[in-house]
């Protein structure tokens, strides 16, 4: 018996009912939390989180499970850093261990630009104190002794910020530790049920088609990844999103010796240490495109190329395992989060590469949304309404890896 | 012959793998459990030269060898003293990548692929076999087709029309109590020891559905017990089983029309008996009673039970596992669960082997490079040029430019030639400004723009004559432009000939007060006027000079054939040498164009930047009929907009770019670029206020800053026109 089963908590499942209050589709990390925080902040219970497949499934199950908060634009900064403190006592909060571990994350630069851009990062980090500092190539050096500084001649390290409490936490158990706490007050999940439609009532959608039969709802929310465009067809929306895919690799598991999270401007690429002791490589969503969930041998080959000119050591880990998930990037590469514009249909889009560190805080504030009617002021810069309005939350410069 | 295991010497025989001479000589590559010596679970991987995870019993014994256990428990460490050389690893100082394209590719050397492979042949195909026991190691199958494999000399990439993937089956592993002892061997391995002469001792042969547990003594196998409750005594157990598990772990990983599955490797077998003790999954050392205690919380799903308890995701991929996992899962849930996802890589390869003859995009360098070397030039990467950052000192540099004569090396620059009938017509629609009025022998500074009215470039548009023009883009955004310009012309299906000259022109940027008189000197005796261009001769190079003005001096660019770069810079170089003249990099130019109040595409202006919000409007016609991005101006006209680009000014040194810009206590956007320009006495900046009502008093950097006109130097432009 090992630990990381004995500390699992229970799941409870519940006959599906023909009717709820709410009903969310898509059974990840947002559509679960958004339960848990509906069931546990506002007493809101009668809902179901439908999933096509089983839960974890989609996105949650496959991202690089990395939480930061160093944004380049305040509203960014300022919601990413609620959702840090969220993870931070998540544990505490459903008796879950999601294995969450403080690690700091260096953001490499190479050129002047890149350093400007790291300067800036720093400066508007601290402004919303999300705890970020530049360091010098000596003290990257120090906090990960492994690095070559010259980058194989071709990547020098000129500086870099450092993200002090960037962490990471084990996807599974995030989506587990919702479940659990959703479930455990009285949350339906419906797992191996896929939505084919959405019931309409004049111009309001008043519940979900499903494999299983149509189910009544008094609000619908979107959480899905990969699918969300073909979902908000049936509201008769158009979302601003593109749906590429996202690959990732893991080595084979050693002994725990790589502390901090590195990321690359450049590069577009980024490795950290899993608690199984795995490095652990991922890179920018694919340029093209796609709803693929084949890994391309392309990927593989490039990023540990790049990973090796600025970390020689990892040449001789063995390759484990690689991945796909699929990213829905919006416009602007900010989320979309909260009313469409269809009565009774909400949503929660647009996150890219970066969802998983999103979870607790999109969970949260879109349980409010949802109980109380209104837009809480944190997300209220992410509605989709900026993009008529030509207001882009534009923050390319913190997407993915960047 | 000779090689070490943990230190100590172990003997082999001529054609012995690693593993089969480490069995001979009484031992065990880990610290237990079964081995199939097929390569088809993780038991026998071992550090093999430094290189861990490595499958023992597919690696040939070689004299000198070193092989490590890993550690009981826990991984082996990671290697903390990096090589020398970054492209070499002590293992594999260099992986060689060899291609092979062929008509057919069969995976498995067996009964099923050799039949494939021959009726495939008989067929007149070119068929090329791979099998792991032939040193052919297939590391996955990918879209393509292609199939990714590891041999012992280096990496084969084959591209073929079809991949016929014949793996077979493969043992079952025995799950039970007990079976991480050493000296368990499954039928398959038994065979292949026997073949080697390998002393097996006393054994003992049994049946999967008959075997309740192995004894043992410190780790080793002393007794299989049946589970009609008899107790043989044993040396070796070996394990054999009516079924078996298909080897499909390429079958799950691709889904490729060009892919097919054949023989064993895609048929049904039956499951093992649903196991009730026991190591399932020896790669994550998971028992069964984790499997019970997860179904037991709710995790009733074969890949929740998988993620939950983390079985089949070890060296293996579920080699061993998921036959057990299967027949748990079915006999907990009573209907049939279906193998989980394969992914690669079905056989481990290193970073290194993965990384081989991968091809990066190369950093390009001007023509002009080694005399920036020469100079003494920081070079710094930017819009994937190498650049001159600075040549020292840039504040040197800046006064060159403002006082005297300097060079800068403007190579990079998007140059196009546009040409024919329909010119004035595709320009007008490609750009916000008006063409048609512009002459020959003059040139207009233009904007370029989406169809969202965002700006996405900048750069220049000279008239040679009523059916041709010089279009300039910015460096870092030349080849996108390229791209846009072409595209939309053809959609257009206008009349239009395009020579893109970015890499076959280069330029060099005269500028300073004392820039025509160096022109005066190489043989230009009357520079052209502000916004004007002309072919001309200088230092005996044919050059296309354009007088334009970025630093606020007198500019002349320079284009001119790439093969006469250098000597054309040397000339000018030494004919300005009693001008003190200097060049100047990206640092020194990014302040002079700032007191300028130019904006730089990308620097200061953001995704969604209209020309309204850098007070460009004087750069768009809206009265013109149309030109892309015009109905996207039209209508967000009278939305309410919150964002704009200002000028400012504040006393003390420059704020680091990317400041915060404060009203009150609130953030209301960020210092863009910032320079402490000793002209005008004070710090300047462009920054953006993204909430109005703007202000015209923010706080940066803790100071008070003031809204103020740009251009914050010469802003009557005189100094250009000198």
């Amino acid at each position: 018996m090992n630990e990381f089963v004995e500390t699992l908590l229970e799941l409870t499942w519940h006959e599906p009912k023909s009717s709820y209050d709410v009903v969310i589709v898509g059974g990840g990390g947002h559509g679960l939390a958004t339960a848990y925080y509906l069931a546990t902040r506002h007493g809101i219970t009668n809902v179901a989180v439908v999933e096509a497949d089983y839960i974890g499934s989609g996105n949650s199950g496959r991202n690089t499970t990395i939480i930061r908060a160093n944004y380049g634009i305040p509203e960014s900064i300022r919601f990413y850093r609620h959702s840090q403190k969220l993870y931070s006592d998540l544990e505490q909060e459903t008796g879950c261990w999601v294995m969450h571990a403080t690690k700091g994350l260096i953001w490499l630069a190479h050129t002047e630009t890149a350093m400007r851009a790291e300067r800036a990062r720093v400066l508007l980090n601290t402004a919303c104190d999300a705890q970020t500092v530049l360091i010098t190539p000596t003290e990257v050096k120090q906090l990960c002794p492994q690095i070559d500084l010259s980058g194989g001649g071709r990547y020098p390290v000129l500086g870099a910020s450092h993200h002090l409490p960037a962490s990471t936490a084990r996807h599974d158990r995030v989506v587990w530790a919702y479940a659990q706490g959703a479930m455990q007050r009285g949350v339906h999940v419906l797992q191996n049920t896929q939505v084919t439609g959405l019931l309409r009532d004049g111009d309001r959608v008043v519940g979900v088609r499903t494999s299983n039969g149509d189910i009544a709802a008094g609000t619908v929310m979107s959480a899905v990844g990969g699918d969300v465009s073909q979902l908000a067809a049936h509201a008769g929306l158009r979302l601003p999103v593109r749906t590429h895919p996202l690959q990732a690799f893991v080595t084979n598991g050693y002994g725990q010796g790589f502390g901090p999270i590195i990321s690359d401007t450049e590069l577009l690429c980024y490795i950290s240490q899993t608690a199984r002791g795995q490095m652990l490589i991922g890179h920018e969503y694919d340029r093209e495109s796609s709803f693929s969930l084949q890994s391309s041998f392309q990927f593989l080959q490039a990023n540990a190329a790049k990973m090796s000119y600025l970390l020689p050591f990892v040449r001789d880990l063995k390759i484990l395992r690689q991945w796909t998930g699929r990213c829905d990037v919006s416009a602007d590469f900010s989320p979309i989060m909260g009313f469409t514009g269809v009565d009774g249909f909400v949503i929660s889009t647009g996150w890219g590469t970066w969802g998983f560190k999103a979870i607790p805080a999109g969970g949260e504030q879109m349980a409010e949304l949802i109980a109380t009617g209104t837009t809480p002021e944190l997300i209220q810069p992410f509605a989709l309404s900026r993009f008529a309005a030509d207001h882009a939350m534009a923050d390319q410069g913190s997407t993915g890896t960047r | 012959m000779r090689f070490a295991l943990d230190d100590q010497p172990v003997d082999y025989l001529d054609g012995d793998s690693i593993a089969v001479a480490v069995v001979r000589a009484g031992q065990h590559p880990q610290h237990g459990g079964a081995l199939c010596l097929a390569g088809d679970c993780g038991n026998c991987s071992a550090d093999v030269a430094g290189v861990p995870f490595t499958r023992t019993c597919l690696t040939p014994a070689r004299p000198g060898l070193r092989v490590r256990r890993h550690p009981a428990v826990g991984g082996p460490p990671l290697r903390l003293d990096p090589p020398k050389n970054p492209v070499a690893s002590p293992a594999q100082t260099s992986v060689q990548v060899h291609r092979r394209h062929v008509d057919i590719a069969v995976i498995g050397a067996g009964r099923s692929g050799t039949a494939a492979a021959a009726s495939a042949r008989a067929a007149g195909h070119d068929v090329m076999v791979l099998d792991s026991e032939s040193g052919f190691e297939v590391v996955g199958v990918y879209p393509g087709p292609i199939v990714v494999v590891r041999t012992p000399e280096h990496m084969l990439h084959v591209h073929a029309h079809e991949v016929v993937i014949a793996t077979g089956a493969a043992d079952v592993h025995p799950v039970c109590e007990g079976n991480m002892l050493r000296g368990i061997v499954t039928w398959g391995a038994a065979d292949i020891l026997r073949e080697r002469s390998v002393d097996l001792g006393r054994t003992v042969t049994v049946d999967l559905t008959e075997l309740a547990r192995f004894d043992g003594i410190d780790g080793q196998v002393t007794a299989v017990v049946f589970t009609d409750g008899r107790s043989t005594p044993c040396d070796t157990a070996i394990v054999t089983s009516a079924t078996r598990a298909p080897r499909d772990l390429l079958a799950r990983m691709v889904s490729d029309p060009g892919v097919s599955v054949v023989g064993p490797a895609a048929e049904r077998y039956d499951l093992p008996p649903c196991p009730t003790d026991g190591i399932v999954c020896p790669c994550s050392k998971v028992t069964v009673g984790d499997l019970q205690m997860v179904w037991d919380k709710g995790f009733t799903h074969l890949e929740l039970v998988k993620r939950a308890a983390l079985c089949g995701t070890g060296t293996c991929q579920g080699g061993v596992c998921m036959p057990h996992l299967r027949a748990f899962v079915t006999e907990k849930s009573g209907a049939p669960a279906a193998p989980f996802t394969g992914r690669p890589a079905s056989r481990q390869l290193t970073i290194a082997e993965a990384a081989a003859d991968v091809f990066l995009d190369p950093f390009r360098r001007t023509a002009l490079h080694d005399e920036h070397l020469k100079l003494g030039a920081q070079m710094d990467r930017f819009g994937g040029w190498w650049r001159p950052w600075n040549y020292g000192d840039f504040m040197r540099e800046y006064w060159a430019v403002r006082e005297g004569v300097s060079l800068g090396d403007v190579s990079t620059l998007g140059k196009m030639i546009v040409s024919g009938p329909d010119v004035v017509e595709a320009l007008e629609r490609l750009y916000p400004t008006t063409i048609a009025d512009i002459r020959p022998g003059r040139s207009r500074y233009v904007l370029l723009l989406n169809e969202r009215g965002h700006l996405i470039d900048d750069g220049m548009v000279c008239r040679e004559s009523d059916d041709r023009f010089v279009l300039t883009f910015t460096s870092g955004g030349a080849s996108f432009a390229e791209a846009w310009v072409r595209d939309w012309i053809e959609t257009w299906g206008l009349n239009v000939r395009i020579m893109d000259r970015t890499i076959s022109l280069g330029a060099i940027n005269v500028t300073g007060p004392l820039a025509g008189e160096l022109l005066r000197r190489v043989g230009v005796p009357e520079s052209p006027k502000f916004l004007q261009h002309r072919h001309a001769d200088v230092a005996g190079v044919a050059c296309h000079i354009m007088r334009l003005s970025f630093t606020g001096e007198a500019s002349f660019e320079l284009h001119h054939p790439v093969a006469h770069s250098a000597e054309l810079w040397q000339t000018l170089m030494l004919a300005g040498r009693d001008l003190n003249i200097t060049p100047h990099g990206l640092q020194a130019l990014f302040a002079l164009r700032l007191e300028k109040g130019h904006v730089i595409v990308g620097m200061d202006t953001e995704l969604d930047t209209t020309p309204r919000r850098i007070n460009m409007d004087w750069a768009v016609k809206m009265d013109k009929p149309d030109f892309i991005g015009r109905t996207a101006l039209a209508r967000t006209a009278d939305l309410p907009d919150h964002r704009r680009l200002f000028g400012l000014t504040m006393d003390g040194p420059a704020p680091t770019e990317g400041a915060p810009i404060y009203v009150g206590d609130r953030i209301v956007g960020h210092v863009a670029s910032a320079f402490m320009s000793p002209t005008v006495g004070k710090a300047i900046m462009l920054g953006w206020q993204k909430h109005s009502p703007w202000v015209d008093t923010v706080t940066v950097d803790g100071r008070t800053a003031h809204v103020t006109d740009t251009p914050f130097y010469d802003p009557q432009g005189a100094r250009a026109r000198i």
